[in-house]
């Protein structure tokens, strides 16, 4: 004896990835990421100063020898941004100040990789995903795809 | 996330599209060499960026990649007889040769010259490795032939299969640059799988579910490190590459073949992925090849005489909730390939990536498609060449390397990742 088959509305199977179902999902407001984003080192201030001028959802920018533990409150995601002269003592104390509060922390690092290894050498140990790029659009890049 | 009108550009590869102006730039997989095995074979029809061809091999051996529609009433070639070094429709017995050059109008006067007036569009169709590639741009952009590692070394040493995904290729080729998913997704298939398992590395992936991640350019793409931690305060690297526009490679385990894919847009909606197992300085053993047959590692289990898994969207994917509940599959479903094909075709045609959410270990993703962005755009407002086209691009490896914590992959693994004839790949 067979076993009788149980109609399935498209809806309730793998068929239902089409265009057209895909009307149906839930469209609700996204909200944003909270990042801090901290220039590491002069020139980094320079292309952070620049960035900062565009309409962020929330993004905040700081210099790391302005920056204080206390601004991480609401932070999701901390982004260092650094050239060949990424300060390594402010780059660990922002992630162990990150480590304790459950922060991810990014880095980015701008310039040719040859003549960045020493920041690219300073910031491994601490930022849990590293950019190293020629492009310093990619700072724009990083922060809109993350919403901040 | 991208906003709209970036995710058109890049997901659309049709005629006149911009990145379908990049695509049209390379070499691209078209078909399987063992789709038209022998001299005068039946011909197959092809669709690839959304143009619908027909891919012949006449009484010469020559290969030819043409319109599938017959210039006299538009009637398929599929149809047709492949004979006497060209392909005959079926209809009126119009012949065309692999140029797509019409030679025949039997309706004609004999001295008639008529047919030289009758061309269809006609790609170039060349054998490189296990796979028949095509270029369907200029000519006189036509670049040198592909140089992938995997399609040099001798035919021994070399699996190629391919598999229907319906969804667009951007969908597949940012699961294939997505290192993160792999401790989960697939964490059933690093203990199992007889591809994968008994390397020293599958250990680290299991035991530090939570990698860092380093992205680096590259001159045809990227390379995307990710980090576990080994013993003695060391790190365990998994390096990645990816070549423009869609080839990637997958860091090797221990003495297994290596593998990786080159993902292809049939049209928007859906795209093959070529995935090749190749060892670089030794033969397949038949075991392996076997198990590549059967669908293990990451090549997939296909309906018999199709290329389409079993494992498809029309049957649920062969959801085992059972195998799922003892966690010899994470999602439930069998085989890594297919195991990333559900989620990404879960996601629609063309997922919105107007509503993702990404995260900051993302960035290989992000990294990505900025460059792809930036070449489709450099090629349409200033004609210049993408990163990938030279074959010199192509002469990568993926990697898998203890390293002490001070060092850079990227600085350390510098051969690791060059293709090198005759030299065993860099694994653990």
């Amino acid at each position: 004896m067979t076993t009788p088959t149980r109609p399935i509305l498209l809806n309730s199977c793998a068929r239902a990835a089409t265009a057209e179902e895909a009307r149906f999902r839930i469209d609700r407001p996204i909200g944003g990421r909270s990042a801090l984003v901290v220039a590491l080192d002069d020139r980094a201030v320079e292309v952070v100063d620049r960035v900062a001028e565009r309409p962020w959802s929330g993004a905040r920018f700081v210099r790391a020898d302005a920056w204080r533990s206390d601004e991480l409150d609401d932070v999701d995601v901390a982004i260092m941004i650094a050239t060949s002269d990424a300060d390594s003592e402010a780059a660990s104390a922002i992630a162990r100040a990150c480590t304790e509060r459950g922060i991810m922390t990014a880095g980015l690092i701008l310039g040719e990789r040859l003549d960045v290894a020493e920041a690219v050498s300073a910031l491994r140990p601490y930022a849990r995903n590293l950019m190293v790029t020629n492009d310093e659009d990619d700072v724009a890049e990083v922060l809109t795809a993350l919403r901040a | 996330m991208l906003k709209t009108e970036v995710n058109e550009l890049l997901t659309q590869t049709g005629p006149g599209t911009p990145t379908g102006d990049l695509f049209r730039r390379y070499w691209l997989p078209t078909l399987l060499a063992e789709e038209l095995p022998e001299n005068d074979c039946p011909p197959v029809r092809v669709k690839i960026l959304s143009e619908r061809l027909i891919a012949f091999r006449d009484s010469e051996g020559r290969y030819g990649l043409m319109d599938e529609f017959c210039a006299h009433r538009g009637v398929s070639l599929w149809f047709g007889r492949v004979e006497e070094g060209g392909l005959r429709c079926a209809y009126h017995g119009w012949k065309y040769d692999v140029t797509g050059q019409c030679v025949e109008v039997p309706s004609e006067p004999e001295n008639s010259n008529f047919c030289s007036k009758v061309k269809l569009t006609a790609y170039p169709l060349v054998k490189v490795g296990d796979i028949l590639w095509t270029h369907m741009g200029e000519p006189d952009k036509r670049p040198a032939l592909p140089e992938f590692e995997f399609a040099q070394v001798a035919p021994e040493q070399t699996y190629t299969s391919k598999r229907w995904q319906e969804s667009n290729w951007l969908q597949a080729l940012e699961g294939g640059i997505d290192s993160s998913h792999v401790s989960w997704l697939h964490s059933g298939g690093l203990t199992s799988d007889p591809l994968f398992k008994g390397a020293k590395g599958n250990e680290y992936n299991l035991n530090d579910l939570r990698p860092f991640f380093e992205v680096a350019e590259a001159d045809g793409g990227l390379f995307i490190g990710a980090r576990r931690n080994a013993e003695d305060g060391k790190y365990y690297w998994r390096i990645t590459p990816w070549v423009m526009p869609s080839f990637t490679m997958v860091p090797p385990r221990g003495d297994h073949p290596v593998h990786g894919h080159f993902w292809v847009p049939i049209d928007d909606h859906n795209c093959w992925a070529y995935t090749f197992d190749y060892h670089p300085t030794r033969a397949l053993t038949p075991e392996e090849r076997q198990a590549m047959k059967d669908g293990h590692g990451v090549h997939s289990r296909n309906i018999p005489g199709t290329y389409r898994p079993m494992e498809n969207k029309d049957v649920d994917y062969l959801m085992d909730r059972e195998a799922q509940k003892r966690g010899e599959t994470f999602s439930g479903v069998r085989g890594i390939a297919q195991q990333d094909a559900s989620l990404q075709e879960s996601m629609g045609p063309i997922v919105d990536r107007t509503k993702e959410r990404l995260v900051s270990s993302d960035t290989g993703i992000i990294k990505a498609r900025q460059q792809l962005r930036k070449a489709v755009e450099a090629l349409r407002d200033e004609g210049v060449t993408p990163p990938g086209v030279d074959p010199e691009h192509h002469r990568i490896r993926s990697a898998a390397i203890v390293l002490p914590q001070e060092e850079s992959f990227i600085e350390s693994c510098g051969d690791a990742l060059a293709a090198r004839a005759g030299v065993a790949h860099t694994s653990v």
